[in-house]
């Protein structure tokens, strides 16, 4: 039958391993430096894709919601300003008349009734 | 503490911190397997200086991959001590011829003066022997018996079978004993022994 510590002298070298073991070499402090210097090195700046960028400048998913639904809301109230609002086109053009503003208002926002005349 | 049993991340998620920038993981990636990696190349080519060019160049490996590392696949400390190993091989090619004179001696270790020199003797023995077995048999002993990895592990590392590394760890032992016979007495382990 096998006995692989005996065939191979496994209890006599146990002593001499584990003096090896007890004591393993210690790094030394040079070399440590060496490999983090190495690590910082060899590090990558890391990239951010433009769009991240930008939405961390305005806040975040948040700020960028509020934004796109100011955005909205803007050119929802450009396009078809509610009555009880001046239309700013008929005034900025001189327009005297609300009925003429109430009935063009969609048109005179963008001044397109100018150019059709 | 095995580095493994750290609860602060495994190997594999600080090599992605590290990958993805964070300036502390290479650090404690360092603190963790540079004592790995220099001890393993210490043990193979018995030189502390070319140990330490070793271990270094394993690192800046293991930093230059970090980008492409790909959790699961390997364990990081198997890929490290296949790499050590690698650049010992290559470097033990390089000069072979080297008499055993010529083998520096392994750190030292920090006890009393007496203990440190029966203790610098024993490395020196077990060095010195190591130092005469071809490459593969020393790697194996070396990582069976004094790094303390399992023979899977070991299969793992030298990209062999299971069963060839108990072959080569055993034709390692029978070589070692051989040479270490008579140096027991004179290492005071028969002493130690006796009393």
């Amino acid at each position: 039958m096998k006995k692989p510590d005996r065939d191979t002298g496994g209890d006599a070298l146990e002593a001499f391993f584990e003096a090896a073991r007890a004591a393993p070499p210690q790094v030394p402090k040079a070399l440590m430096a060496r490999v983090l210097e190495d690590a910082q090195e060899a590090q990558a700046p890391v990239r951010v894709p433009i769009w991240t960028r930008l939405g961390e400048v305005l806040g975040g998913w948040q700020g960028l919601s509020g934004l796109a639904a100011a955005t909205c809301a803007g050119l929802w109230i450009g396009w078809s300003p509610p009555q009880a609002l001046p239309d700013a086109g008929a005034l900025i053009f001189g327009y005297g008349s609300t009925e003429l503003l109430s009935n063009t208002a969609e048109l005179t926002s963008f001044g397109w009734d100018l150019e059709e005349g | 503490m095995p580095p493994d049993a750290d609860p602060s991340g495994s190997d594999d998620a600080l090599l992605r911190l590290y990958a993805q920038g964070d300036a502390t993981a290479a650090r404690r990636l360092s603190a963790r397997l540079l004592p790995r990696v220099y001890a393993h190349a210490t043990r193979l080519l018995g030189d502390a200086m070319e140990a330490e060019d070793v271990a270094q160049e394993a690192m800046l490996r293991l930093w230059r991959t970090a980008p492409e590392w790909r959790p699961g696949e390997a364990k990081v400390t198997t890929w490290l001590y296949r790499v050590t190993a690698n650049l010992c091989i290559d470097r033990l090619r390089k000069r072979r011829g080297v008499g055993l004179d010529e083998i520096a001696e392994p750190a030292d270790p920090q006890p009393g003066v007496a203990q440190q020199m029966q203790d610098r003797s024993r490395h020196e023995a077990l060095q010195a022997a190591l130092a005469t077995l071809p490459e593969r048999q020393r790697q194996a002993v070396v990582l069976r018996h004094i790094e303390g990895l399992s023979n899977p592990e070991i299969a793992q590392v030298m990209e062999i079978s299971p069963r060839a590394v108990e072959s080569l760890t055993a034709r390692g032992k029978r070589a070692l004993t051989a040479l270490l016979a008579g140096r027991r007495a004179d290492l005071g382990y028969d002493d130690e022994k006796a009393g």
